[in-house]
């Protein structure tokens, strides 16, 4: 009994999701903003804001006092 | 497209009292007359009509996925680069000299000290140096 409508519920759940599909390609036919430009804002957007940042981090001078464990050469600083 | 009015249905509110469409023609009027009657004489054609006058959009185009959030993060991500420059600006015009103490030559000889007074030597700054070789462990 339980097999039976479980396998009448899934195919009807298949079928809903296909009309689904088939109705969003339908809708997409009148293309709001989103669908147009939304994954150039979303690509430029990304872009500028990695490219902005990196430059920040690395460019301008910011002193980040990283630590100089393998970075640094220690230097003899009691000349005296 | 017919006429908005006061219709507000949502998924929570799916049903209100309002139809969608309150400004009928002819052909509408005589279909809501039909409507009265028994509702197997309905075509499938007019059904999908009565119900296109009743409700603005169907349960799947109502809950249509969007591209929407592309914008949205987009546009997050363009007001987050903005700021970086507004940083960039700020190390220009605002931050003042950097202090002595934050030379590359005096953080070179600063961490000299430290060495030669051993700090942090079990598992610390010290630890990371070989004495032996005066160079960083591996």
């Amino acid at each position: 009994m339980f097999p039976l409508t479980r396998n009448a519920l899934n195919r009807f759940k298949i079928r809903s999701i296909q009309q689904i599909r088939s109705r969003q390609s339908h809708e997409n036919h009148s293309q709001d903003f989103h669908n147009k430009y939304g994954n150039t804002v979303l690509a430029s957007g990304t872009a500028f804001c990695v490219v902005a940042w990196v430059f920040i981090a690395t460019e301008i001078g910011v002193k980040w006092n990283l630590s100089p464990v393998g970075r640094v050469t220690p230097k003899e600083w009691n000349d005296e | 497209m017919p006429p908005y009015t006061s219709y507000h249905a949502q998924r929570t509110y799916p049903m209100p009292d309002e139809p969608f469409c309150t400004e009928l023609n002819a052909e509408q009027r005589a279909l809501k007359e039909k409507e009265k009657g028994s509702w197997t004489q309905l075509s499938h054609a007019e059904k999908v009509a009565l119900y296109r006058l009743q409700f603005h959009e169907t349960f799947a185009e109502m809950n249509r996925r969007s591209n929407e959030w592309k914008t949205v993060m987009g546009c997050v991500f363009f007001f987050f680069g903005l700021t970086a420059l507004l940083i960039w600006w700020q190390r220009v015009y605002v931050f003042p000299e950097k202090p002595i103490t934050l030379t590359d030559e005096w953080k070179a000889q600063q961490l000299q000290r430290v060495l030669d007074m051993k700090g942090n030597p079990v598992q610390g700054l010290a630890s990371r140096w070989d004495y032996e070789k005066k160079e960083w462990k591996k």
